[in-house]
């Protein structure tokens, strides 16, 4: 079974100071679960200008009883891969667990571009897959659960980028 | 700064956060891709690569990035040095 999730969302923050703040954003008070985060690859091409950075995040996991059954250690592996382009103006960012995949595999990918309506705003429009693999009536309990907890932590995660871009918009005024 | 994965690496790896923070605010963004922190990334990623090691990530790492998120961007990762070294099978 597999459930889609889409979502667009905007900062009222330039591109540029929005791709910085993602490099950025852990910690942040909207982040606790976060436990690690570290730069596995990161390189330029040098024919197109573009970042390509693949980064392993470690994120404390957290179950409703009935799952704590099916998995024993919570804690969740991710990968990022992420491409800036900062010609264009667009930053994608892909993720996806690397563990309990069997679970519930979880993918989702942000592309971070300047706002159609406003230039010194940035638009960030959310795609997500989650897919349970799970044969023994428990797909549709876990599905659900995933899209709750996914919603959850977009908008988590939503807050502390926007914990981060108005820390970076203080420290810009202080140092102006 | 965030934290490492592995403990003993988080001080390297927060120095060299620094330095590239600095490097994609300053310069990148501006215009400017010459690399600036490789001897840091070389240094953290050693002690990382251990870590992945020891924690048995790295064959759960390099099988998922077998299959490439961004087909269209030409790949130019050349350090794969670390990843291939583990691969026993």
């Amino acid at each position: 079974m597999v459930k889609f999730y889409q979502h667009t969302s905007s900062f009222e923050h330039a591109w540029d100071n929005v791709t910085y703040a993602f490099w950025l954003r852990y910690p942040n008070p909207f982040a606790s679960h976060v436990l690690g985060c570290d730069v596995l690859d990161r390189s330029v091409d040098p024919a197109t200008g573009v970042l390509r950075t693949t980064r392993l995040i470690l994120k404390k996991g957290v179950l409703p009883r009935w799952g704590r059954n099916l998995i024993k250690n919570v804690d969740t592996y991710i990968i990022e891969e992420s491409v800036v382009d900062p010609r264009t103006h667009t930053m994608v960012t892909r993720t996806k667990n690397l563990n309990h995949v069997r679970v519930m595999q979880v993918e989702e990918t942000q592309t971070f571009t300047v706002h159609p309506e406003n230039s010194k705003w940035t638009q960030v429009k959310t795609e997500a897959r989650i897919i349970s693999e799970l044969r023994w009536g428990l797909t549709g309990r876990v599905e659900s659960f995933g899209i709750n907890k996914f919603m959850d932590n977009s908008a988590k995660a939503r807050k502390g980028m926007a914990h981060i871009l108005e820390r970076l918009r203080q420290n810009a005024a202080m140092a102006a | 700064m965030s934290s490492s994965i592995g403990e003993k690496c988080t001080k390297i790896k927060q120095e060299y956060d620094g330095c590239f923070n600095n490097w994609y605010s300053e310069k990148f963004l501006k215009g400017d891709a010459t690399p600036q922190c490789d001897d840091l990334f070389f240094k953290y990623k050693e002690c990382l690569m251990q870590t992945l090691e020891e924690k048995k990530l790295d064959t759960l790492i390099a099988d998922a990035r077998k299959d490439n998120p961004f087909p269209n961007a030409s790949s130019s990762s050349s350090s794969s040095k670390s990843e291939s070294s583990s691969k026993k099978e």
